[in-house]
Order: structure tokens, then C-alpha cells, then sequence
């Protein structure tokens, strides 16, 4: 049961941060964030303490932008960044346990299985890998995702999600490309297109922006959410509508498309709702947004302004409070109907 | 005698001229064409040797819009304002660049690069003015752009190829250069639609005799007009008339097929790379500028992800160019540049993109008359402000003019105004020439 109301969104706390968080993971059951950062490490940050401060993990970390950061046990974090490591970290200690040269090229985005038992990394080097969360050791890698566009350009590997499930990994790609694939066997199950989330200019600018930025299934795993922005006339800004489609995906067919009405950019991230009633996205232009849209209308519940571009979020297990982070900013949004109850929530469906 | 002029006038030189030009006409056959099988004559033939010592031939890499400093040639790893990505070793000791540059790494010894620009405007238009003619717009005079100048100087007078062309396929920003007070004569040849010349061909209708009896008609004509008249329009409007049929001749210089597979697989099938491959065999056919402009980098939203796909571009079609034009003999003759309007801001904005700046940015120059492996000038440690050896536009167009061999400060008489080359008070950047 959750305690949420969409339409109460307000935002109740801002923090500010001297540097561009790009990922957090939340504590369970507490408003401890762990987020990775531009200055090339991860901190802690107590959003709900009195006076809040961000508290730097020690000892030899990242050599470039942390992107992707993940909780896999009671006491561990594992980030990812830009130098194409994983990095274990004791949470209490805040101190690396094992480091891993995870990929070739940048690592984009992290997920954890529902379990806590699987993380799975996504790179430039257009490789997804699967990893023991305990020990390090890689799983198996896949890829279906080309390493050039259609264009001859570098293409990127920006998405991963797992199905709350845990079954499946969905991977996606600059040029709109998804691949789901069965966790336990490596075994591509399925692809679905969002080309409209890719735009190439060919004559103006001749080059590309956008891509899929963000994947969420829903709850019962049937539905897949692919998020980013869409078609750009000038793509020297992220000037177009944010945008979300979502698919059935296992039919390949595409059920719903949600073209946000006042905000433009990027959707960095989105999670549906336990009940896969409505899905909350976040992520922005030179400004922040964070809206909730009811998923089988595509209608927009509520939005409102971020008070700076989101790359990423975590929800409360009651899921009636938002914790985001991004450019020089932490945010906190609650959404609690009125006379909730404190209370004993399902999870979220992906805090990826 | 010019010091850049492919023919001076001597007896050795004309005997060349000649030969050249029977080369040219022995591949007509019923048409114009100077193609490269006749062209590459310039490869074997002794006199070829001699010209290759002697000429001096520029290519522009236009970076236009505006490439960041910090994710090519000036990268500030682990600052605030360095972004995600690393800094590289080059080949040369002690110089380090973007990652998103391997290739131009391992080939530093052959470039130089100025790390102290502070042009002063962010704006594109003059930005891109100021570093097209090396100066500020003054109200009295209309300057002429590097490549009308570098036309002038190192082009000559019955030259059977274009003396200045200039590509420009992309629609923003583009702008298609200016040969100022030089006249028309040294306007640049502009592409913009397509990579090959339009307009060029003889007409079907017209047979090659009634073309030159025409010409001849209409030369006849214009003389007779500009008897008496002394006027720097008419003999630049007589001049480009009699360029015509060099100019015709120049087509299949812009066709890309004429070289053989491998190589335009080396160039990659980039539209920048193809370019990049024209300028090679219009520098190898003798035309002194070639300007490629690699439109938009103007990344004011998602800098990196911009930059992951220009530089790309940018770093493989660069070495391929130097490593071509050094197997040909040509790249200790030809002076290959990249820079734009400016530089982009340290500061990164919330859309992950950077904006115009003008006070701290690069440009590089490689082969002709180059210190190669140098790096000039130095930017504060989150690139801010330049912290030594800054240089302006004037003093690069200076640089640029010394690797040639040209006097930046020759000047040109206009009316009774002089006229230097390169800005007054602009000094050569000596710790990168050779």
C-alpha cells in the first residue's frame, strides 16, 4: 500500500553541492544518499539530518565522473564511472573494498537486481555485464547495441534496468535501440525501437544528441519505459519536449507515448509506482522538472519544476517521497496523500 | 620573384609551367579534365621534385561553432571545469591532450599546438571574422581573409587550379570567406551544396573552339573597355575571366572516386573525411588554401556527447590527412591548421554543455614550417585566463604567415594607406616554428 498523491507534489528541502551529482542510491529506510559526483567520488549526504552535509568516501577512488552507483547489501555500495571501473565501497568505513576494470570505454549507468545479488554496468565499449554483487567476479557480458551510428559516429550505451522480477536486463542505446535479455541465461529475449528519441542532423549541425536515457519495467514486468527527449530542430540545446514511450515488450509494439507539455530535455530517469498506476520521470534542459504521468492515459497527473537538472532520483519505500540529485543540487519532493500513515511500504519498483 | 610562386618566370620554372600544362591537356581527350592521372605526374616526374621543395600550401580544419579547448588540445583533468575525460601522452615528451584525440596523439611530432588565444570575442560573427582575417573589422577597409591572402602570396598568376577553395557543407554558420581589397581574384572557390564544383562544365552545346573564340571575344571587348580606365574592379573582373578555363579543368580534382578504394576507405566515410581527402589531392594539384569547415560545435547542451562524436572525426580525418600528405612528400610543404571562432567556457552548464569563450583557447599547427611536438603558451590550472604567452589572432596570422615563408609584415599599399599582412603590433609565435 503506498501513502502517495501525485497531485500534493511540492518540493521541500534544496541543498546545494559545489559539484554535479550525477547517480544516487538511498540507505534503506533512512535519507542517507550515497551519490556519485563530477569531482570523481562518491559521498554520503543525510538529507534528512538538521544540518546536512556531504561527507567524501576515502581512499583511491575514481579518476573521472562517477555515473552510476548502486547498493547491493547491507554495508556495500558499488559505483561506476567514467575511467571504466567498479569500485566496492564499505558504506560504514566509507572505503573502497575491490576494485574492477569493468569496461573498455565509459561506464554510463549502473543497476542492482531486486536481490542485491547481480549488478549489471553499461559502457561505451557498447557492452552490458553482469556481475556477482559479492564477489566481483563478471557474470557474462552481452551486447546488442552497434558500436557506430547509423552515421558513422560513436554510438553510446546510456541505459540498464533490471524487471522487478529480476528475469530481465533492459539495455539501451543512443540511436533508440533496446535489448532485453533473460538475466539468469544471457539470452536476448526481445528488442523494441525509440528512434524519435535520436536525432541526427544532417545538414545544419551534422552531428547528434539525445538517447535513450532512462529504462524502468513496470511492476509486473510487461511493460517497458524508455525515456529521453525528443526530435530536435537545433541541437545546440536539449530544446525539445522531454519524452517517454512506453512498450509492451514483449509483443514489440509501443502502447503509449507521453510528450511532456512544459518541460523540455532529457528524461534522465523514471520509476513506475507499486501499483504501475502512474510513472514519475525527472531530468531537464538547463532547468529541472519532475512529473508524474498515469500510465495507461499517458495524462499528466502533476509536474512541476526542479530547481536544477536531475540525473537521478531515489524513491522512499513508501514512495511518497523523492530524493533527486544533479547539477549542483540535491532535492527533496514529497507527495504524501493527506492522513497517510507512516508507513510499512512496498519498495519501489527500480530506484535504478 | 613571389617567394611562395609555384612559376617565377625562369627558364627551369617554364619548362615546368609547360609541362604541367601539357600533363593537364594530355588527359583532356575530348574534354577538360585535369584529373589526378595527370596530376599525379606531380609525384614522379623530376620537376616535381623541385616544386615540392618550393611550394607552400595551407588547409584549414575550420572548426566552426566553436570546439572546446578542454576536449582537445588543452585538457584539464580532474579540475572542476576538466570534465569526464582523461588526459593522454602524446608522442611528444611532456604534452598531454584529450583522449578523445589518440590518434592526433601519437602524431604530435608533428603539430604544434598554441595554448594561449585570447581573442576577446565570444560572439560568432565576429569571432569567426576576427579569426578569419586576423584582425578586428575596421570601418575604412575591408580585409581579406587567411585564404585570399595566402591565395595571393603563394597562388600564381596563370595558375591552372583554383588559388583558394573553400567547403562548407553544413548550413550553420556558414560563411563563405572574403578576399576583402584583393579583388575577386582571390575570392575563394565555394562549395556548399555539393563536393564537387556546380557550374564548371563547358556547355554541350558550345564545342571547345566557339568556348575559346568566345573567350577571346570577350577579352578583345574588355580590353577595349578598360582603355583609359584605371580600376581595380575591372582588372579583378578580367582577371577571373581569365582563370576560366584552368578553373573548368579543376573538376574532377573534387571527385573523390578518382582515388583508389583503399584510400578513400582510409579517409573513412565521414563527410568531413572526404573532405579532408579533396583537400589533399587540391593541395597535391597545387592549389595553395584549402579551407574544410567541420560545422557545429557549438555545444551548448550535452558538450561531451558532442564532442565524443566531432572529436572522433575531428582526430581520425586530421591523421589520415598528415599521414597521407607525409607519404606524398607533401607535409613539409603544406601548413595544416585547426581552430574556429573561438573556445568554449570552462564553467559547464546544466545542460552538461559549454558556452562561448574567447579569453583561454587552442589551436593547432602541423607540418609546413612547424616545430613539431612544441606546445606554446599556457592556461590557468581550470583554464580561466591565459597565465602565459597570450596570443592574439594577429600573432597566430603572423605564425602562420612566417611557417609559410611570407613576411607578416610585407605590407600592401591600399590607395596611400599601408597595410601589413598580419595585424600591426602581431608577432610570430617563434617557439613553434621550426
Amino acid at each position: 500500500m503506498t501513502t502517495s498523491d501525485p497531485t500534493k507534489l511540492k518540493m521541500t528541502k534544496e541543498f546545494g553541492l559545489p559539484t554535479i551529482a550525477f547517480c544516487v542510491a538511498r540507505v534503506p529506510n533512512s535519507g542517507r544518499l550515497i551519490f556519485g559526483s563530477s569531482d570523481f567520488k562518491l559521498y554520503e549526504f543525510d538529507a534528512l539530518a538538521e544540518k546536512p552535509q556531504p561527507v567524501a568516501f576515502n581512499g583511491e577512488g575514481h579518476q573521472s565522473y562517477v555515473t552510476g552507483v548502486v547498493l547491493c547489501a547491507p554495508n556495500i555500495a558499488v559505483s561506476g564511472s567514467y575511467d571504466g571501473k567498479l569500485i566496492w565501497w564499505d558504506l560504514e568505513k566509507r572505503e573502497p573494498i575491490r576494485t574492477v576494470s569493468a569496461h573498455e570505454l565509459w561506464i554510463r549507468r549502473l543497476a542492482v537486481s531486486p536481490d542485491g545479488k547481480t549488478i549489471a554496468s553499461v559502457s561505451d565499449d557498447m557492452q552490458c555485464k553482469l556481475w556477482n554483487a559479492e564477489t566481483g567476479e563478471m557474470l557474462r557480458q552481452f551486447s546488442d547495441h552497434k558500436p557506430m551510428t547509423p552515421h558513422d559516429f560513436p554510438s553510446m550505451l546510456y541505459a540498464v534496468t533490471f524487471s522487478p522480477d529480476g528475469k530481465f536486463v533492459a539495455t539501451g542505446d543512443k540511436v533508440g535501440h533496446v535489448a532485453i535479455w533473460e538475466t539468469n541465461s544471457g539470452a536476448k529475449v526481445a528488442t523494441v525501437e525509440a528512434p524519435t528519441l535520436y536525432t541526427w542532423d544532417p545538414r545544419q549541425r551534422r552531428h547528434s544528441i539525445g538517447g535513450i536515457r532512462s529504462l524502468a519495467f513496470s511492476p509486473d514486468s510487461k511493460l517497458l519505459a524508455v525515456g529521453g527527449t525528443g526530435q530536435i530542430g537545433n541541437i545546440d540545446h536539449l530544446e525539445a519536449s522531454a519524452r517517454t514511450e512506453i512498450f509492451d515488450w514483449q509483443a514489440g509494439q509501443r502502447v503509449k507515448e507521453i510528450v511532456n507539455d512544459k518541460f523540455k530535455g532529457l528524461v534522465e530517469h523514471h520509476v513506475f509506482d507499486p501499483s504501475g498506476q502512474w510513472i514519475v520521470s525527472s531530468g531537464g534542459d538547463n532547468g529541472g522538472f519532475v512529473s508524474f504521468h498515469n500510465v495507461e492515459t499517458g495524462k499528466t497527473l502533476h509536474q512541476d519544476k526542479a530547481p536544477m537538472h536531475v540525473h537521478q532520483f531515489a524513491l522512499n519505500e513508501a514512495c511518497d517521497t523523492l530524493f533527486a540529485v544533479g547539477h549542483h543540487k540535491i532535492a527533496i519532493f514529497e507527495f504524501k496523500a493527506e492522513a497517510a500513515k507512516p508507513a510499512e511500504a512496498a519498495p519501489a519498483t527500480s530506484t535504478n | 620573384m613571389n617567394p611562395g610562386s609555384f612559376f617565377c618566370g625562369s627558364a627551369d620554372h617554364g619548362v615546368n609551367r609547360r609541362g604541367f600544362l601539357s600533363a593537364a591537356a594530355l588527359g583532356t581527350a575530348g574534354t577538360f579534365a585535369a584529373d589526378m592521372t595527370q596530376l599525379d605526374l606531380l609525384r614522379h616526374s623530376a620537376w616535381a621534385d623541385d616544386v615540392k621543395k618550393k611550394e607552400k600550401r595551407v588547409i584549414l580544419l575550420w572548426l566552426a561553432g566553436g570546439a572546446s579547448q578542454f576536449e582537445t588540445w588543452d585538457p584539464k583533468p580532474g579540475r572542476p571545469t576538466g570534465g569526464p575525460f582523461r588526459a593522454i601522452q602524446t608522442a611528444s615528451s611532456g604534452v598531454q591532450i584529450s583522449e578523445l584525440m589518440p590518434k592526433m596523439a601519437a602524431r604530435m611530432q608533428t603539430t604544434a599546438i598554441i595554448r594561449s588565444l585570447n581573442t576577446k570575442n565570444g560572439d560568432h560573427g565576429g569571432g569567426s571574422s576576427l579569426m578569419e582575417t586576423g584582425r578586428r573589422k575596421d570601418p575604412g577597409i575591408d580585409y581579406p581573409d587567411l585564404g585570399a591572402l595566402c591565395a595571393k602570396e603563394l597562388g600564381r598568376i596563370d595558375s591552372a587550379v583554383p588559388d583558394y577553395v573553400s567547403l562548407y557543407s553544413s548550413t550553420e554558420g556558414r560563411r563563405k570567406g572574403t578576399s576583402g581589397f584583393l579583388g575577386a581574384r582571390y575570392a575563394p572557390m565555394f562549395l556548399s551544396e555539393n563536393m564537387v564544383p556546380e557550374n564548371v562544365r563547358r556547355l554541350e552545346t558550345i564545342s571547345d573552339i566557339d568556348h575559346q573564340d568566345r573567350a577571346a571575344l570577350r577579352d578583345l571587348l574588355a580590353k577595349r573597355f578598360a582603355q583609359n580606365r584605371t580600376s581595380d574592379v575591372i582588372g579583378s573582373h578580367t582577371n577571373a575571366y581569365q582563370r576560366v578555363r584552368g578553373l573548368m579543368a579543376s573538376e574532377k580534382l573534387f571527385d573523390i572516386e578518382q582515388e583508389p578504394e583503399a584510400m578513400r576507405a582510409k579517409y573513412g566515410p565521414t563527410q568531413f573525411g572526404q573532405q579532408c581527402l579533396i583537400a589533399r589531392r587540391l593541395v597535391e594539384a597545387g592549389v595553395p588554401f584549402v579551407k574544410v569547415a567541420r560545422a557545429w560545435w557549438d555545444s551548448h547542451g550535452q558538450n561531451f556527447e558532442t564532442h565524443r562524436e566531432l572529436c572522433a572525426d575531428l582526430d581520425h580525418s586530421m591523421a589520415v590527412l598528415l599521414d597521407d600528405l607525409k607519404d606524398r612528400g607533401l607535409l613539409e610543404h603544406t601548413l595544416v591548421l585547426t581552430f574556429g571562432e573561438f573556445g568554449r567556457t570552462p564553467q559547464i552548464n546544466p545542460s552538461l554543455g559549454r558556452d562561448h569563450f574567447a579569453s583561454a583557447w587552442s589551436a593547432s599547427l602541423s607540418g609546413c614550417g612547424v616545430k613539431g611536438g612544441a606546445c606554446y603558451g599556457k592556461t590557468d590550472p581550470d583554464g580561466h585566463t591565459v597565465a602565459e604567452g597570450e596570443a592574439s589572432a594577429g600573432d597566430l596570422f603572423a605564425t602562420i604567415l612566417t611557417a609559410l615563408g611570407i613576411d607578416p609584415h610585407k605590407e600592401y599599399t591600399l590607395g596611400a594607406r599601408p597595410v601589413p599582412l598580419s595585424d600591426f603590433g602581431s608577432k610570430p609565435i617563434k617557439e613553434v616554428l621550426a
